[in-house]
């Protein structure tokens, strides 16, 4: 039997894989996907939470959300990333300085 | 007849529509502005006659109507009425004013034709009518001063109508600055009486001399009736030209003739004649009548000598008129107050016409010196008959007017000064009064005949003038008034003595009979009159006279039984010298000017000294301006500069700019130091360090912020969880 213990390690390794990889990579994709595992995380915790708390399907129902809102921030990112790959010819994410000064 | 607002105030609005449409749209209407005005004050003119016919009618002398509205109420003590007041006095003037005013604006159709002052002329002319209107109908003193300033103002814009002329501009100043005097010192008067009475309407004050509220009462020492009597008295010797402040009056001539004849003839100069007389048993009670008299003679005499020697047939005009109101004011000092306003009509009349005539005769002859004119008689015959009949008229000839209403001044003159036993002020007044009326009648047939009798002394001007042929414009107002010279429209009895005056039912004696003096026997009807709201109908029922006789009212040093018959026979003693006088007036002026027997030089080569003086004026003009004005006025505007630059400028001006300097400064190192220095560049120095402070964080590496995040997240749930 797996316990709710193993589901939340589980997700835990995904979400600090995720900010590992968000914080370190400097490619704008690689991050986007480092976003991706971080929303997994929720959404596996969701749905364990669901199975082993609530006994209801609530939770199923949010992890649901959670991946139409993660297709759609992917889509908009994607855009913005070939925008910006268009403009500056690099998805380096230290090249997006436009804001500064 | 009932009264209301519908039949009293179109008598003054038609004049002010007038006015109105010819200042506003007179471009436009050209000439036909001219007839708007004549139709405008004929109107006028037709509804005064209504009144005075039911007046007539009526023929009590204690028959008024009193109308008022409230202008402003607040509260008990400060409540100002305004209204109508029309007594049989205020009627008969009414109609004096509408009648002269539309006959000299008709004359004016004709006088300013092509003139290039037209439009302006009739802009002016229907305002001043108006204005005249509104003084004789308005029944307190404050709404007659509104009106007395408006008349002054039309007489300063008339005067100077030819304004690119400097002498007329210099004659309107003076006009105006001159009676200015006389009303300031009135409008002190009108506010003294304000404060003893509380209402300055005319009844009202009647009522507080009734009441006795002037007794023991005082003004700055004087007497609070003498004050307030004396310095309405002062409005009068400014607005009728008396002695001492009469020099406007002959500069006022430089107006077109009609506006003379208007303004310093009929109605202006009346006006303050007409105050006087408004005010009279304020005049009596204080005992000022005597003052009154000697300023009437003084000016009556000194006017009239002065007149002997003008070679300006206007100016002859302008000094008769002073002389005349001068008896005006005589009469009044005499307590002769229905003879007083009988003169201020017949004058007017007459004065009215004789200023046409000489405007006629400028118009036609485009001349006004007599060394040009002479012998104009067949060229001007219209005007010859008019000017003739009111020379006889103002020389005091039986059975012309000038005779009924001067012989009961003098009458009444004579009575007072020197058979009523008291010599006095007033009987030198009285004997001034018969100097003037012996010059009088030599210096106007000394016009008449220097103007129309003789041969011609300058022959190609004579020439030049074309016979004059009847018209509308010229000549039917002098005839018609001309008609008014006679006696006998004034009085039934060709002397004015009243002999005859229980013939024809009595009522041709309705002047002296109408006309009631407020004496202080009498004073206490006034405290029952009563006034009505303007649209009140009247009820009244008015008691006519049964028997319309003539008693002699003359003498308010109290007329009783036995006194009675003195003033009868001062009066007849009085008839009979000033015809003695008339004549001889014309007479002497017959023989120097018309026969040329007595050369004028005799008089002039005798006494240079005494010629020089009156063709000087008596030197008035040098002495305001050589002396009034050069020392006194300028000795205390020279003080005043003194003050002003020396003192005022130096101390009050300088010193405050040096106050201001030292504000200055300190406002200045405030505004560099505290407010730029630390207020503005201290607030952008410490917003530029916590910039440096900030900006550290601001390193726009979103990873680096994630790491911020993340240490932030999980410390707070590490101490969460400790």
């Amino acid at each position: 039997m797996i316990s709710l213990s193993s589901y939340l390690i589980i997700s835990t390794i995904l979400f600090f894989i995720g900010i590992a990889v968000m914080i370190t990579r400097k490619n704008i994709v690689a991050m986007l996907l480092g976003i991706e595992l971080i929303l997994n995380a929720s959404a596996l915790n969701f749905v364990a939470y669901s199975k082993y708390v609530t006994n209801n399907i609530d939770g199923h129902i949010f992890s649901l959300f959670i991946i139409v809102v993660a297709a759609a921030e992917a889509a908009v990112g994607l855009a913005i990333v070939i925008r910006f790959f268009q403009i500056k010819e690099t998805i380096h994410i230290d090249e997006a300085s436009q804001l500064k000064n | 007849m009932e009264y209301t607002i519908q039949s009293i105030a179109p008598i003054f609005l038609a004049p002010v529509i007038a006015f109105i449409i010819n200042a506003f749209f007179g471009r436009k209407l050209k000439s036909m502005s001219n007839w708007i005005a004549v139709a405008a004050i004929a109107f006028s003119f037709v509804y005064t006659l209504r009144i005075f016919t039911d007046f007539m009618g009526v023929f009590a002398t204690d028959y008024y109507i009193h109308k008022t509205f409230t202008w402003f109420d607040l509260g008990p003590t400060f409540k100002l009425d305004l209204g109508v007041y029309l007594d049989n006095m205020a009627v008969i003037m009414l109609l004096m004013v509408t009648g002269v005013a539309t006959l000299i604006h008709l004359f004016s159709t004709w006088y300013m034709k092509g003139d290039s002052r037209e439009g302006r002329f009739f802009v002016f002319l229907p305002l001043f009518t108006s204005a005249m209107i509104g003084l004789v109908l308005s029944d307190n003193l404050l709404l007659l001063f509104v009106f007395w300033e408006i008349m002054g103002f039309c007489s300063y814009s008339l005067i100077g109508i030819y304004y690119e002329k400097e002498a007329a501009g210099n004659a309107s100043l003076k006009a105006f600055m001159t009676t200015r005097i006389g009303d300031v010192i009135f409008l002190l008067g009108i506010l003294a009486l304000w404060h003893i009475v509380g209402s300055v309407t005319y009844v009202d004050i009647y009522g507080a001399i009734a009441n006795g509220k002037f007794e023991g009462l005082t003004i700055l020492g004087f007497s609070a009736a003498g004050f307030a009597a004396f310095t309405i008295f002062c409005g009068n010797i400014g607005k009728s030209a008396q002695f001492p402040i009469h020099v406007w009056l002959p500069d006022a001539m430089m107006g077109p003739t009609p506006g003379s004849a208007l303004i310093h003839a009929a109605t202006m100069v009346a006006a303050g004649v007409y105050l006087s007389l408004r005010i009279f048993p304020l005049l009596e009670m204080s005992g000022l009548l005597p003052f009154v008299a000697i300023i009437g003679g003084i000016t009556a005499v000194g006017a009239a000598t002065i007149a002997l020697v003008q070679d300006d047939l206007k100016s002859v005009l302008a000094y008769s008129t002073i002389s005349q109101l001068g008896y005006m004011v005589l009469g009044i000092g005499v307590g002769s107050y229905n003879a007083a306003f009988m003169h201020i009509i017949t004058h007017a009349i007459f004065k009215a016409c004789l200023f046409m005539c000489a405007g006629s005769i400028i118009h036609s002859i485009h001349e006004q010196f007599f060394n040009k004119l002479g012998g104009y008689k067949k060229k001007l015959p219209f005007t010859y008959i008019a000017s003739l009949c009111c020379c006889l008229a103002i020389a005091g000839i039986p059975f012309f007017t000038g005779f009924v209403s001067k012989d009961r001044i003098l009458g009444d003159a004579l009575y007072n000064g020197f058979m009523s036993g008291n010599f006095g002020l007033v009987s030198i007044a009285a004997l001034f009064g018969f100097i003037g009326a012996f010059l009088t009648p030599f210096y106007m047939f000394r016009w008449l005949f220097l103007i129309f009798h003789g041969t011609p002394k300058d022959q190609s001007l004579y020439d030049h003038c074309h016979k004059e042929h009847f018209s509308v414009g010229q000549n039917l107002p002098l005839l018609i008034l001309s008609v008014f010279t006679l006696g006998l429209m004034f009085s039934g009895s060709p002397t004015g003595q009243g002999w005859l005056g229980h013939w024809f039912g009595g009522k041709t004696e309705w002047f002296k009979v109408l006309v009631d003096a407020p004496y202080s026997k009498n004073i206490n009807k006034f405290t029952t009159y009563e006034r009505q709201p303007l649209s009140f109908e009247d009820t009244r029922e008015i008691t006519t006279l049964e028997h319309a006789h003539y008693h002699h009212q003359s003498g308010y040093y109290g007329p009783n039984n036995e006194n009675e018959h003195g003033i009868h026979s001062a009066h007849v003693w009085g008839a009979i010298m000033s015809i003695f006088i008339a004549f001889g007036g014309v007479f002497l002026a017959f023989l120097m000017y018309f026969r040329n027997s007595l050369n004028p030089s005799v008089f002039t080569n005798r006494f240079p000294r005494y010629y020089k003086v009156l063709q000087n004026k008596y030197s008035f003009d040098e002495f305001y301006i050589g002396v009034l004005v050069q020392k006194v006025l300028l000795g205390l505007n020279n003080v005043l500069a003194f003050f002003d630059m020396g003192v005022y400028d130096r101390i009050a001006i300088d010193g405050w700019a040096k106050v201001n300097k030292v504000i200055y400064k300190a406002s200045n190192w405030f505004d560099s130091v505290i407010v730029d220095s630390v207020a503005v560049d201290g607030t952008a120095t410490s917003v530029n360090v916590f910039n440096l402070i900030l900006r550290i964080v601001q390193t726009g590496k979103i990873q680096m912020y994630f790491i911020v995040m993340l240490v932030t997240l999980v410390g707070y749930v590490m101490s969460l969880g400790l």
